[in-house]
Formats: C-alpha cells, sequence, structure tokens
C-alpha cells in the first residue's frame, strides 16, 4: 500500500491549519521537528508503519 | 506602564526580595515573573518572592546569567511584573515531572476548565504559553512534542540553569520550589505579542543525515553511513581530535524554511556524538557556521517591533552557549544594551522552547 502518509499530513495540516498559512507553518515544522518531513511524501510514498503510528497519535490528540 | 522590570544584585535572599519589591512598590501586579541566580536560596527565594507579591501570581526559576534593565549579569535576579491591563488573566500548572504525560494532560484540562475554551480550539493569537523546565531533565522534546499536539497555542520558553554547575535547577510558582518539574503558565494577555526566535549561523550546505542514532541518549551514532564523529570532521575539514574544538561555532540544524533548528554537539562519546536537543534517524542536518550574535538580535528586536508597530518589553531565553559566545567575545555589554530601550528580562538557559527544544538560540515573547 502506498500514499497513506500523504493523506494523512494533508488532513492533520487542514484540520489543524483552518486555512491560516501562519499556523500552517507551524504544523510543518512540529511534524519536521518529529522526524516527518512533508516534502518527502507523495501519494506513491510506502506506508511506513512507525511514520503512520507517529501521526495517528497527532490525530487523536485533537479529537 | 503596563509592565515594568527591577534588578537586583544583592547577594542576601532578603535583601534582593526587598531590593525587587521595592522598584515595582505601587505598581499594580497581577503577575510577576522572575529569574533568579542559583546562588539564591532556593527554598526561600520561592516563599519570599510570593510573599512580597501576594496579590499576584508569581512565577519562575534558576539560571545560568540574568538579563535586565539593559545589562548581562551573574549572580542576580530581575523581575517582570505585568498589570492586569497587560495580562488580563493567567493560568499557573506545575507539573512535577516532565515526562508524566497523565499530568500534562491534566495540566491541560485544568487550563479548558479555567478558561472555558478546549485547548484544541484556543486562539493562538489571544493566548500564549510560558514554559519553565528543569534543566537537567532530558525530556523538553518530548514535553514540546506532546504540547504541540494538544494546541496551538505557542509555549515559549526556557529551561532552567544553575550557574553552569550542572547539579540541580529550581523552578518556582505559587511560592513553592520545585525541582525535576515543569511549569506551564497560559496568558491571555490584553496587549499584542509576537515571538522572536534569532540565532546566528548560516548554513555551510553540507548535510550529515542521521542514519543511526540512540534518540532517547540524543546520541547520534551514524552520519551519512559513517561514524558519527568522523563524518562531522570530514564535513569542518579537520581531525576527529580537532573537532571537538568547533563545536560551538560549528553545531548543526534542522534547516527548515531557511530557519535552523540548531543541534547543539556536547562531546564525542567514542564514535558516537552527543548533542543538547533532541536528533532522530532521517533527519537531513545542515552544518552551520556561527556569524553575529549582537547584529542578527539587533534586527531580530527591530523586525518584531516594525511588525507590530512598537514594543515595550521582551522576555528573553538565551541560551547558555549564546552568553559564552558573547563572554568569550567581551559582547555581553553590548548584548545587554540590546535591550536597554525597551522592558525586558531574561535569562541564560539550558535550552529553549518554541515549537520544539532548541540550542545555540534566543526565544522571545514581545509584548506591544
Amino acid at each position: 500500500m502506498a500514499g497513506k502518509i500523504r493523506q494523512m499530513i494533508d488532513s492533520i495540516i487542514n484540520q489543524r491549519a483552518k486555512d491560516n498559512p501562519m499556523l500552517e507553518r507551524v504544523i510543518k515544522t512540529k511534524l519536521i521537528l518529529k522526524g516527518i518531513n512533508p516534502a518527502k511524501f507523495t501519494l506513491q510514498s510506502d506506508d511506513d508503519p512507525v511514520v503512520i503510528g507517529k501521526l495517528e497519535k497527532m490525530m487523536q490528540e485533537l479529537k | 506602564m503596563n509592565i515594568k522590570t527591577a534588578l537586583s544584585t544583592k547577594e542576601n535572599v532578603d535583601e534582593m526580595v526587598s531590593d525587587i519589591a521595592g522598584q515595582l512598590e505601587f505598581f499594580d501586579a497581577e503577575m510577576v515573573l522572575f529569574f533568579a541566580s542559583s546562588v539564591y536560596d532556593p527554598q526561600s527565594v520561592s516563599k519570599k518572592m510570593q510573599d512580597s507579591f501576594p496579590m499576584a501570581r508569581v512565577l519562575g526559576c534558576t539560571t545560568a546569567g540574568e538579563i535586565g534593565c539593559g545589562k548581562m549579569l551573574d549572580g542576580s535576579a530581575v523581575a517582570m511584573a505585568f498589570t492586569g491591563q497587560a495580562v488580563k488573566d493567567a493560568k499557573i500548572e506545575v507539573v512535577e515531572d516532565p515526562r508524566d504525560e497523565k499530568a500534562i494532560r491534566a495540566a491541560f484540562a485544568s487550563f479548558e476548565s479555567y478558561f472555558k475554551v478546549p485547548m484544541s480550539e484556543m486562539d493562538p493569537s489571544k493566548y500564549v504559553g510560558i514554559i519553565l523546565v528543569d534543566g537537567l531533565s532530558g525530556a523538553e522534546e518530548g514535553l514540546m512534542e506532546l504540547i504541540g499536539d494538544l494546541t496551538n497555542v505557542t509555549f515559549i520558553g526556557g529551561s532552567a540553569g544553575d550557574d553552569l554547575k550542572f547539579s540541580a535547577t529550581h523552578l518556582y510558582a505559587n511560592g513553592k520550589s520545585y525541582k525535576n518539574g515543569v511549569i506551564l503558565a497560559l496568558l491571555q494577555p490584553g496587549v499584542e505579542f509576537t515571538f522572536i526566535k534569532t540565532q546566528s549561523f548560516r548554513n555551510l550546505d553540507k548535510t550529515l543525515e542521521v542514519t543511526k542514532a540512540n534518540e532517547e541518549k540524543r546520541e547520534v551514532l551514524e552520519f551519512n553511513g559513517k561514524p558519527a564523529a568522523v563524518a562531522y570532521a570530514e564535513a569542518i575539514g579537520t581531525t576527529v581530535e580537532e573537532a571537538p574544538k568547533h563545536f560551538m561555532h560549528n553545531p548543526v540544524g534542522l534547516v527548515i524554511e531557511d530557519e535552523p533548528y540548531v543541534r547543539s554537539p556536547q562531546q564525542f562519546k567514542g564514535d558516537s556524538m552527543v548533542f543538547y536537543c533532541g536528533v532522530m534517524e532521517g533527519m537531513e542536518l545542515s552544518l552551520l557556521e556561527s556569524t553575529d550574535i549582537i547584529g542578527d538580535t539587533k534586527k531580530a528586536i527591530a523586525r518584531a517591533r516594525e511588525e507590530m508597530g512598537g514594543l515595550s518589553a521582551i522576555v528573553n531565553f538565551n541560551c547558555i552557549l549564546r552568553t559564552l559566545e558573547l563572554k568569550q567575545k567581551n559582547l555581553t555589554k553590548e548584548y545587554g544594551e540590546l535591550f536597554s530601550g525597551v522592558q525586558a528580562i531574561g535569562f541564560s538557559t539550558y535550552g529553549e522552547q518554541y515549537i520544539g527544544h532548541i540550542n545555540q538560540t534566543a526565544t522571545m515573547l514581545a509584548f506591544k
């Protein structure tokens, strides 16, 4: 399977930044500091379970 | 004036507190933030400060040097008092173990209950968090990561120091003293505020990718598939034996949109490299070279002033490694003077917090 990470990253950014460019930058920075560089993931990227786990935790915290 | 600072160089804790209180007399303080050298007895300084400002929320920590009233000092105490106009409301929470996720969540639940807004919905332009954390805990990365997941509100702050003794740092809140903890203060400022993050480095465009790390220990085992010490020395263009002399001048950084998030090397441990800040496998770090702290800080303050259309006060969390470099270059007077035109306090930290945990940086909370 591929592309899940890109979808999750987009979902986190959309959900949290709500079209605010400043917040979008901050959230991208938070992701990079977690070791997840959004620029490195496309819809063709492999579904790395470690990265997916980190993103799932981040999504969970928002609820 | 809604924000006022005080500075005391009195050696005795009673005299110091009385000196600070005297300078802030007749000032209707809603909140008092103070930074005090570890020379003052940590058990009594918090209580005495709280007793001197009984109507205010009082918080602070120990330092590795202080900044106040246009000076950089050691062995002193600095304080900043805020009226109810400057800080409309504030809630302070102390978590006695910064690794205790449950306790951090409880602190956030307390903020939600107090301000009656979910932390996930809180407007980051209306609220700001101050974080003061034990500087020897090594827990800052996990803490900042969790806070960043829980809210969009910015928490800015520093890791407490102990005048380079590396023995014990202390946090102060509500008249008590804490070791190995974290203070989280959520503020609702009544004036406009912004953040300054400044570090003085240029990117040498040499990439060191972390290919093997012990993340828990902030230790890189391999860069670019080579032993970390060897790869770092090669990037600098020197030998492994000589490379530690370059640590302060040539740290590495995670560069995000041209902005470095600095990771400072602490030591070589065999062939591996230990940092003062978290490093993760897969991170692409850039080799950095130090530039002009005075010039860069001056520009950063000017940018903040221009952005807000004025600037009345700054709380500066300034890395101890920057302070050491300034001391080495005899520039502490010039650095202190950068803050002489505004109400400003700060301290030399064992780590800086802004979005994440960083090194060799000054993170500042600036008020209009």
